[in-house]
């Protein structure tokens, strides 16, 4: 529901969608940094100096991430299998994957569950 | 046949928010629609001046001190076709503090008022009656300006129309425990919104989803008025991140309306702006704000069909 800084998603951070191509990350980032920037106009009386600063690093962090096509595969990866504990109603991830996320850990629970199925039926299957 | 009712606030003064709903009245209006303009800047009313009228009677004063009983009676014509207006009253001492009894009689009464689209020009600052006024409106439009004064009050403005949703949401489901935690913080002062927010949540889960039901149908509009650069154009889609993140409230910002040295003159011999100059950059920015509204998607969804605006211009 309500989000603390660190938990924010690297796509929430950089407010992009997670299918937004290396241009629209870099885009993202830059208007990303300048919105946090020391002395940014919108941050101004809302955001205090600490919150600032721990942004601007998950920020940096958001973006050497993203850019790598290896890294940000991982990531994504890694969120979809997190996603699974996220609030279906959590007001950050309204617009992006929320069905495809769903669907994605249901898939997996799924297929889980046939290949448990089938791990207890192999043993069976070769002792007779 | 529905009624649009908008509102344009925010915290500061002179960030141009009489210039907005009377450009916004007026653009509505050429579009044929029967539009309504209520001064309510109860403290210090001019919007007439901005359409190049004189103050007089009857105007809402007459209506609040009970010389007219319907408030629709108060609405005068001006020059141009097509938009009425309820001056406000130069009887400012009697107005200005009104009481609640008055207030729930007055929004009653706008809701009643056969127009289609009804604007509510508030005043500065954020008493409880411009909160009020704010939040019935939908769609509510913050203005303002560059600067770090006129940012600062926005925040503290949408942060006490916040605090004034919650509170409204916490009577309705009889939530005073909540309640009396808010007004102790607040009384403290020592967090912000968000580290109040989260010390909520932590404290009890359930607190996090009160908060956000009563926050989700509060989605307030924001304009930019007097831009001088397009850092500045960034400035309101960083803005809306930054409430969207640290306030939890949907900012939609509806674009930023260029500066224009221009509104002064126009000002000065009682012409509005929007009408001398219907091609500067300012008022073309006037309409790409209220097209903006009228075609996103969450505005349509929860705007009957009937009042969507026509097409094109």
């Amino acid at each position: 529901m309500i989000k603390k800084i660190e938990d924010w998603n690297y796509y929430e951070l950089l407010n992009v969608e997670r299918t937004a191509s290396r241009e629209e990350i870099w885009e993202a980032y830059q208007a990303a940094l300048s919105t946090y920037h020391p002395g940014s106009l919108a941050a101004y009386s809302l955001v205090t100096e600490e919150e600032r600063r721990l942004i601007v690093e998950r920020i940096q962090e958001a973006y050497q991430t993203l850019r790598d096509p290896e890294k940000k595969k991982a990531y994504d990866l890694a969120l979809l299998k997190r996603s699974f504990y996220y609030s279906p109603k959590a007001p950050f991830r309204k617009s992006v994957g929320k069905v495809e996320i769903e669907e994605a850990s249901q898939k997996r629970g799924f297929r889980d569950k046939v290949r448990r199925l089938f791990r207890r039926k192999k043993p069976g299957g070769e002792a007779p | 046949m529905g009624t649009r009712i908008w509102a344009v606030g925010g915290g500061k003064g002179g960030t141009g928010k009489s210039f907005v709903s009377s450009s916004l009245g007026l653009h509505l209006a050429s579009l044929e629609r029967d539009v309504l303009l209520i001064d309510a800047d109860l403290g210090g009313p001019n919007l007439h001046t901005l359409l190049g009228m004189k103050n007089g009677h009857p105007d809402l004063g007459d209506f609040l001190t009970n010389k007219i009983s319907v408030l629709e009676e108060a609405a005068v014509e001006t020059p141009f076709p097509g938009l009425r207006i309820i001056r406000g009253s130069e009887n400012i001492l009697f107005i200005a503090n009104l009481n609640h009894y008055r207030k729930l009689r007055l929004l009653r009464q706008i809701r009643q008022i056969k127009a289609q689209d009804i604007i509510l020009d508030l005043g500065t600052g954020s008493s409880f009656n411009t909160l009020d006024f704010f939040l019935s409106a939908d769609p509510g439009v913050v203005v303002a300006t560059p600067e770090p004064t006129a940012i600062e009050n926005s925040y503290l403005f949408l942060k006490s129309c916040i605090m004034r949703v919650l509170k409204l949401y916490m009577d309705h489901y009889k939530i005073p425990d909540l309640h009396q935690k808010m007004l102790d913080q607040i009384e403290k002062n020592s967090q912000s919104l968000y580290g109040f927010f989260r010390s909520l949540v932590d404290a009890d889960r359930a607190y996090g989803t009160i908060l956000y039901r009563a926050l989700r149908n509060f989605r307030p509009c924001l304009i930019l008025n007097k831009v001088r650069d397009e850092r500045d154009v960034h400035l309101g889609r960083a803005m809306a991140d930054v409430a969207r993140k640290y306030l939890l409230i949907d900012l939609h910002f509806l674009g930023a309306i260029p500066y224009d040295g221009r509104v002064h003159e126009s000002l000065r011999s009682l012409r509005p702006f929007f009408v001398s100059h219907k091609d500067s950059a300012a008022a073309k920015s006037v309409r790409e704000a209220a097209e903006e509204l009228a075609y996103s998607v969450e505005f349509s969804h929860r705007t009957p069909s009937e009042i969507r605006f026509p097409e094109g211009r």
